[in-house]
Protein backbone atom coordinates (compact mmCIF):
# COMPACT_ATOMS: atom_id res chain seq x y z
CA UNK A 1 0.00 0.00 0.00
CA UNK A 2 0.74 3.66 -0.25
CA UNK A 3 3.08 4.90 2.43
CA UNK A 4 2.56 7.80 4.38
CA UNK A 5 2.90 10.58 2.31
CA UNK A 6 4.43 13.41 3.90
CA UNK A 7 7.88 14.11 1.85
CA UNK A 8 7.42 17.72 0.24
CA UNK A 9 6.64 17.08 -3.50
CA UNK A 10 8.80 17.58 -6.06
CA UNK A 11 8.65 21.06 -7.73
CA UNK A 12 8.26 22.45 -11.41
CA UNK A 13 7.13 19.08 -13.22
CA UNK A 14 7.25 20.15 -16.41
CA UNK A 15 8.15 18.91 -20.28
CA UNK A 16 11.12 19.96 -22.08
CA UNK A 17 10.41 19.26 -25.74
CA UNK A 18 12.71 20.11 -29.07
CA UNK A 19 11.72 18.90 -32.65
CA UNK A 20 9.25 16.24 -30.41
CA UNK A 21 12.04 14.87 -27.91
CA UNK A 22 9.47 15.01 -24.89
CA UNK A 23 11.36 14.89 -21.48
CA UNK A 24 10.04 15.44 -18.73
CA UNK A 25 11.99 17.48 -15.70
CA UNK A 26 11.74 18.33 -12.45
CA UNK A 27 13.49 20.00 -9.51
CA UNK A 28 14.04 17.63 -5.97
CA UNK A 29 11.90 18.15 -3.35
CA UNK A 30 12.69 21.50 -1.19
CA UNK A 31 15.03 20.97 1.48
CA UNK A 32 15.97 17.38 0.30
CA UNK A 33 19.93 16.86 -0.32
CA UNK A 34 20.98 13.48 -1.66
CA UNK A 35 19.60 10.49 -1.39
CA UNK A 36 15.91 10.83 -2.96
CA UNK A 37 14.11 8.47 -5.37
CA UNK A 38 11.67 9.16 -8.10
CA UNK A 39 9.30 7.43 -10.12
CA UNK A 40 7.09 8.69 -13.03
CA UNK A 41 4.20 7.79 -14.81
CA UNK A 42 2.02 9.16 -17.55
CA UNK A 43 -1.31 8.93 -19.53
CA UNK A 44 -3.26 10.14 -22.38
CA UNK A 45 -5.24 12.83 -22.01
CA UNK A 46 -9.21 11.30 -22.84
CA UNK A 47 -7.85 7.95 -21.73
CA UNK A 48 -8.48 6.57 -18.48
CA UNK A 49 -5.35 5.17 -17.01
CA UNK A 50 -2.27 5.79 -15.57
CA UNK A 51 1.02 3.74 -17.28
CA UNK A 52 4.15 3.64 -15.28
CA UNK A 53 7.41 4.08 -16.94
CA UNK A 54 9.82 1.09 -16.13
CA UNK A 55 12.82 2.75 -17.24
CA UNK A 56 12.31 5.74 -14.74
CA UNK A 57 11.15 3.62 -11.70
CA UNK A 58 13.53 4.01 -8.52
CA UNK A 59 15.76 6.60 -10.37
CA UNK A 60 18.02 9.72 -8.46
CA UNK A 61 18.20 11.85 -11.62
CA UNK A 62 15.00 14.93 -12.33
CA UNK A 63 14.33 13.88 -15.42
CA UNK A 64 12.99 11.15 -17.47
CA UNK A 65 12.70 10.77 -21.46
CA UNK A 66 9.09 9.71 -22.39
CA UNK A 67 9.53 10.50 -25.97
CA UNK A 68 8.96 6.98 -26.78
CA UNK A 69 4.99 7.15 -24.74
CA UNK A 70 4.45 10.81 -26.62
CA UNK A 71 5.74 9.92 -29.59
CA UNK A 72 1.70 10.21 -31.77
CA UNK A 73 1.33 14.20 -31.77
CA UNK A 74 -2.08 13.83 -32.60
CA UNK A 75 -2.70 12.96 -28.54
CA UNK A 76 -2.34 15.02 -25.56
CA UNK A 77 -0.64 14.10 -22.80
CA UNK A 78 -0.20 14.09 -18.79
CA UNK A 79 3.13 13.07 -16.47
CA UNK A 80 3.54 12.90 -12.98
CA UNK A 81 6.20 12.26 -10.26
CA UNK A 82 6.28 10.70 -6.83
CA UNK A 83 9.38 11.27 -4.65
CA UNK A 84 10.86 8.62 -2.00
CA UNK A 85 13.50 9.41 0.82
CA UNK A 86 14.25 7.29 4.02
CA UNK A 87 10.71 5.21 3.59
CA UNK A 88 8.50 8.55 3.37
CA UNK A 89 6.96 9.61 0.04
CA UNK A 90 5.57 12.61 -1.82
CA UNK A 91 2.73 13.13 -3.40
CA UNK A 92 1.84 12.61 -7.25
CA UNK A 93 2.96 15.90 -9.39
CA UNK A 94 1.58 16.30 -12.41
CA UNK A 95 2.55 18.36 -15.49
CA UNK A 96 0.19 20.43 -17.52
CA UNK A 97 -1.20 19.35 -20.12
CA UNK A 98 1.64 18.48 -22.86
CA UNK A 99 0.51 19.07 -26.65
CA UNK A 100 3.37 17.82 -28.48
CA UNK A 101 2.39 19.87 -31.81
CA UNK A 102 2.26 23.16 -30.27
CA UNK A 103 4.62 22.60 -26.98
CA UNK A 104 7.74 21.41 -29.12
CA UNK A 105 10.64 23.81 -29.58
CA UNK A 106 11.96 23.51 -33.28
CA UNK A 107 16.22 23.44 -34.41
CA UNK A 108 17.12 25.73 -36.61
CA UNK A 109 16.88 24.74 -40.37
CA UNK A 110 20.93 22.81 -41.52
CA UNK A 111 22.37 25.95 -44.28
CA UNK A 112 24.61 24.79 -47.31
CA UNK A 113 25.80 27.38 -49.55
CA UNK A 114 27.37 27.12 -52.76
CA UNK A 115 28.58 30.20 -54.56
CA UNK A 116 29.14 31.47 -58.56
CA UNK A 117 30.53 35.23 -59.42
CA UNK A 118 27.23 37.00 -58.77
CA UNK A 119 25.04 34.50 -56.63
CA UNK A 120 24.81 32.60 -54.02
CA UNK A 121 22.85 29.22 -53.82
CA UNK A 122 21.36 28.50 -50.36
CA UNK A 123 19.69 25.08 -49.39
CA UNK A 124 17.91 24.24 -46.02
CA UNK A 125 17.02 21.47 -44.30
CA UNK A 126 14.30 21.24 -41.76
CA UNK A 127 15.22 19.03 -38.95
CA UNK A 128 13.70 16.06 -38.25
CA UNK A 129 11.18 14.35 -35.65
CA UNK A 130 12.84 12.75 -32.74
CA UNK A 131 13.03 8.69 -33.60
CA UNK A 132 13.35 5.75 -31.47
CA UNK A 133 16.45 4.87 -33.18
CA UNK A 134 18.77 5.94 -35.78
CA UNK A 135 17.41 3.16 -37.96
CA UNK A 136 14.35 4.42 -37.37
CA UNK A 137 12.43 6.21 -40.08
CA UNK A 138 12.70 9.59 -40.46
CA UNK A 139 10.54 12.13 -41.00
CA UNK A 140 10.75 15.81 -41.43
CA UNK A 141 9.00 18.83 -39.12
CA UNK A 142 7.94 19.71 -42.83
CA UNK A 143 5.67 16.55 -42.71
CA UNK A 144 4.69 17.48 -39.60
CA UNK A 145 3.71 21.38 -40.13
CA UNK A 146 3.48 21.68 -44.18
CA UNK A 147 2.93 25.41 -43.86
CA UNK A 148 6.70 25.57 -42.70
CA UNK A 149 8.60 28.93 -43.73
CA UNK A 150 11.97 29.81 -43.62
CA UNK A 151 13.42 33.02 -42.48
CA UNK A 152 16.71 33.65 -44.59
CA UNK A 153 19.37 36.45 -44.27
CA UNK A 154 22.12 37.49 -46.27
CA UNK A 155 24.70 39.79 -44.91
CA UNK A 156 27.27 41.56 -47.43
CA UNK A 157 30.48 41.75 -44.60
CA UNK A 158 32.35 44.10 -46.90
CA UNK A 159 28.90 46.86 -46.66
CA UNK A 160 27.21 45.29 -44.14
CA UNK A 161 24.23 45.44 -45.63
CA UNK A 162 21.99 42.68 -44.90
CA UNK A 163 18.71 41.25 -46.88
CA UNK A 164 15.78 38.77 -45.61
CA UNK A 165 14.26 36.59 -47.41
CA UNK A 166 10.83 34.65 -46.48
CA UNK A 167 10.45 31.42 -48.09
CA UNK A 168 8.28 28.07 -48.30
CA UNK A 169 10.13 26.10 -50.31
CA UNK A 170 13.81 24.94 -49.39
CA UNK A 171 16.51 26.55 -51.92
CA UNK A 172 17.18 30.27 -52.55
CA UNK A 173 19.33 31.90 -55.41
CA UNK A 174 20.42 35.46 -54.23
CA UNK A 175 21.72 36.95 -57.68
CA UNK A 176 23.68 39.88 -58.61
CA UNK A 177 25.56 39.99 -56.18
CA UNK A 178 29.78 41.41 -56.24
CA UNK A 179 32.03 39.59 -57.27
CA UNK A 180 34.74 38.43 -54.98
CA UNK A 181 32.97 39.32 -52.18
CA UNK A 182 32.05 37.32 -48.50
CA UNK A 183 28.86 36.79 -47.66
CA UNK A 184 27.02 34.97 -44.59
CA UNK A 185 23.88 33.12 -44.29
CA UNK A 186 21.81 32.35 -41.26
CA UNK A 187 17.96 31.26 -41.35
CA UNK A 188 15.41 30.42 -39.16
CA UNK A 189 12.26 28.19 -39.28
CA UNK A 190 9.17 29.77 -39.22
CA UNK A 191 5.48 27.82 -38.99
CA UNK A 192 2.60 30.07 -39.03
CA UNK A 193 -0.08 28.32 -37.76
CA UNK A 194 0.62 26.75 -34.76
CA UNK A 195 2.92 29.89 -34.15
CA UNK A 196 5.90 28.36 -33.49
CA UNK A 197 9.69 29.72 -34.79
CA UNK A 198 13.48 28.45 -34.13
CA UNK A 199 16.43 30.81 -33.61
CA UNK A 200 18.55 31.77 -36.45
CA UNK A 201 21.19 29.16 -37.10
CA UNK A 202 24.41 30.02 -37.18
CA UNK A 203 26.03 32.03 -39.63
CA UNK A 204 27.49 30.33 -43.04
CA UNK A 205 30.19 32.68 -44.77
CA UNK A 206 31.30 31.95 -48.51
CA UNK A 207 33.02 34.07 -50.97
CA UNK A 208 31.42 35.20 -54.46
CA UNK A 209 34.34 33.93 -57.32
CA UNK A 210 36.44 36.55 -58.44
CA UNK A 211 35.40 38.56 -61.47
CA UNK A 212 37.32 36.53 -64.01
CA UNK A 213 37.14 39.54 -66.47
CA UNK A 214 38.48 42.48 -64.51
CA UNK A 215 41.74 39.88 -63.64
CA UNK A 216 42.22 39.80 -67.51
CA UNK A 217 42.10 43.26 -68.01
CA UNK A 218 44.61 44.68 -65.49
CA UNK B 1 -16.55 17.88 -51.00
CA UNK B 2 -13.57 20.04 -49.70
CA UNK B 3 -14.65 23.62 -48.89
CA UNK B 4 -12.11 26.29 -48.50
CA UNK B 5 -13.06 28.96 -46.15
CA UNK B 6 -10.85 31.47 -45.22
CA UNK B 7 -10.80 30.91 -40.84
CA UNK B 8 -8.71 32.69 -38.83
CA UNK B 9 -7.47 30.02 -37.17
CA UNK B 10 -4.33 31.95 -36.10
CA UNK B 11 -5.84 34.74 -34.60
CA UNK B 12 -8.22 32.20 -32.59
CA UNK B 13 -4.78 29.88 -31.63
CA UNK B 14 -3.12 33.17 -30.37
CA UNK B 15 -5.79 34.01 -28.59
CA UNK B 16 -6.34 30.45 -26.81
CA UNK B 17 -2.79 30.45 -26.31
CA UNK B 18 -3.05 33.15 -23.40
CA UNK B 19 -5.56 30.80 -21.65
CA UNK B 20 -4.75 27.66 -22.45
CA UNK B 21 -2.89 26.92 -19.07
CA UNK B 22 -5.34 28.84 -16.95
CA UNK B 23 -7.69 26.93 -18.43
CA UNK B 24 -6.92 23.72 -18.56
CA UNK B 25 -6.11 23.60 -15.31
CA UNK B 26 -9.48 24.34 -14.31
CA UNK B 27 -10.09 20.77 -15.42
CA UNK B 28 -9.57 17.71 -13.12
CA UNK B 29 -11.02 14.89 -15.27
CA UNK B 30 -7.69 13.37 -17.14
CA UNK B 31 -10.20 10.72 -18.38
CA UNK B 32 -12.51 11.78 -20.56
CA UNK B 33 -12.36 13.97 -24.09
CA UNK B 34 -15.24 16.13 -25.06
CA UNK B 35 -13.75 15.92 -28.52
CA UNK B 36 -11.24 12.89 -28.60
CA UNK B 37 -12.98 9.94 -27.41
CA UNK B 38 -13.45 7.71 -28.01
CA UNK B 39 -11.91 8.00 -31.63
CA UNK B 40 -9.72 11.66 -32.46
CA UNK B 41 -10.68 14.15 -35.02
CA UNK B 42 -8.03 13.26 -36.96
CA UNK B 43 -10.13 9.55 -37.73
CA UNK B 44 -12.85 11.90 -39.45
CA UNK B 45 -12.54 11.64 -43.38
CA UNK B 46 -11.88 14.44 -45.55
CA UNK B 47 -15.15 14.22 -47.03
CA UNK B 48 -16.61 15.07 -43.67
CA UNK B 49 -14.39 17.60 -42.45
CA UNK B 50 -16.38 20.69 -43.31
CA UNK B 51 -19.70 19.43 -41.94
CA UNK B 52 -18.06 18.16 -38.85
CA UNK B 53 -15.85 21.42 -38.78
CA UNK B 54 -19.02 23.51 -38.99
CA UNK B 55 -21.25 21.40 -36.57
CA UNK B 56 -18.49 21.71 -33.98
CA UNK B 57 -18.25 25.38 -34.57
CA UNK B 58 -22.09 25.69 -33.77
CA UNK B 59 -21.19 23.45 -30.70
CA UNK B 60 -19.22 26.17 -28.71
CA UNK B 61 -20.52 28.57 -29.78
CA UNK B 62 -24.31 26.78 -28.51
CA UNK B 63 -22.77 24.79 -25.50
CA UNK B 64 -19.42 26.25 -24.63
CA UNK B 65 -18.32 29.83 -24.39
CA UNK B 66 -21.80 30.89 -22.71
CA UNK B 67 -21.12 28.45 -19.81
CA UNK B 68 -17.48 29.59 -19.33
CA UNK B 69 -17.42 32.55 -17.33
CA UNK B 70 -14.52 33.18 -14.55
CA UNK B 71 -13.99 35.27 -11.80
CA UNK B 72 -11.11 36.75 -14.11
CA UNK B 73 -12.08 39.38 -16.17
CA UNK B 74 -9.10 39.23 -18.41
CA UNK B 75 -9.46 34.99 -18.77
CA UNK B 76 -13.67 36.68 -19.87
CA UNK B 77 -12.53 38.67 -21.91
CA UNK B 78 -10.10 36.31 -24.10
CA UNK B 79 -12.81 34.02 -23.82
CA UNK B 80 -15.35 36.20 -25.50
CA UNK B 81 -12.66 37.66 -28.63
CA UNK B 82 -12.58 34.36 -29.23
CA UNK B 83 -16.31 33.89 -29.90
CA UNK B 84 -16.18 36.47 -31.52
CA UNK B 85 -13.68 34.87 -34.24
CA UNK B 86 -15.86 31.78 -33.51
CA UNK B 87 -18.55 33.36 -35.12
CA UNK B 88 -16.93 35.24 -38.29
CA UNK B 89 -15.56 31.81 -38.54
CA UNK B 90 -18.86 30.07 -38.43
CA UNK B 91 -20.72 32.23 -40.75
CA UNK B 92 -17.95 31.21 -43.61
CA UNK B 93 -18.80 27.64 -42.81
CA UNK B 94 -22.55 28.35 -43.25
CA UNK B 95 -22.09 29.57 -46.53
CA UNK B 96 -20.31 27.15 -47.42
CA UNK B 97 -23.15 24.75 -45.68
CA UNK B 98 -25.54 26.21 -47.86
CA UNK B 99 -23.88 26.46 -50.93
CA UNK B 100 -24.29 22.59 -50.21
CA UNK B 101 -20.43 21.82 -50.55
CA UNK B 102 -20.77 20.51 -46.80
CA UNK B 103 -21.79 16.95 -47.24
CA UNK B 104 -22.92 15.85 -43.88
CA UNK B 105 -22.19 12.06 -43.96
CA UNK B 106 -23.09 9.42 -41.61
CA UNK B 107 -19.78 9.26 -39.85
CA UNK B 108 -20.16 13.05 -39.13
CA UNK B 109 -23.32 12.23 -37.56
CA UNK B 110 -21.90 9.72 -35.28
CA UNK B 111 -18.75 11.69 -34.43
CA UNK B 112 -20.60 14.96 -33.42
CA UNK B 113 -23.68 12.59 -31.62
CA UNK B 114 -20.57 11.31 -29.83
CA UNK B 115 -19.78 14.41 -28.46
CA UNK B 116 -22.43 15.48 -27.86
CA UNK B 117 -22.73 12.17 -25.02
CA UNK B 118 -19.21 12.90 -23.73
CA UNK B 119 -20.70 16.86 -22.93
CA UNK B 120 -23.52 15.77 -21.18
CA UNK B 121 -21.65 13.42 -19.16
CA UNK B 122 -20.41 16.27 -16.76
CA UNK B 123 -22.68 19.02 -15.15
CA UNK B 124 -22.71 22.17 -17.95
CA UNK B 125 -19.85 24.31 -16.91
CA UNK B 126 -17.36 21.16 -16.10
CA UNK B 127 -18.11 20.19 -19.75
CA UNK B 128 -17.81 23.27 -21.21
CA UNK B 129 -14.56 24.17 -19.01
CA UNK B 130 -13.16 20.94 -20.70
CA UNK B 131 -14.52 21.64 -24.06
CA UNK B 132 -12.60 25.17 -24.18
CA UNK B 133 -9.49 23.66 -22.80
CA UNK B 134 -9.59 21.13 -25.95
CA UNK B 135 -9.80 24.09 -28.15
CA UNK B 136 -5.98 23.43 -29.26
CA UNK B 137 -7.32 20.17 -30.40
CA UNK B 138 -9.83 21.01 -32.66
CA UNK B 139 -7.52 23.78 -33.76
CA UNK B 140 -4.55 21.37 -34.97
CA UNK B 141 -7.79 19.20 -36.79
CA UNK B 142 -8.73 21.93 -38.87
CA UNK B 143 -4.96 23.67 -39.69
CA UNK B 144 -3.51 19.92 -40.25
CA UNK B 145 -5.78 19.58 -43.56
CA UNK B 146 -6.53 23.07 -44.67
Amino acid sequence: GELYCSLPNPRNVHFESVNMKNVLHWSAPEGTGDGVLYKVKYSVYGVGKWIRKPECRNINRTWCDLSSETSDYEEQYYASVKAFLNGRCSDWVETARFNPLTDTKIDPPVVSVSSTEKSIAIILTAPEKWKRSPAGESVSLLQVYPGLQYNVSVLNKKTKKRWFFSISNNTLLVPWLEPGTAYCVSAQIRVPTPLLHSGFSKEHCISTLKDKTSGETA
Amino acid sequence: GSCRVSMSITEIRSGFNTIKANIQARDPIRTLSILSYPHSLHKVKSSDRCCVSHQLFTFYMDKVFRHCRTEDSYINRKISSIANSFLSVRRSLQQCQEQNKCVCGQESTEKLKQVLVNYEELNVTAAAMKSLGELDILLDWMEKES
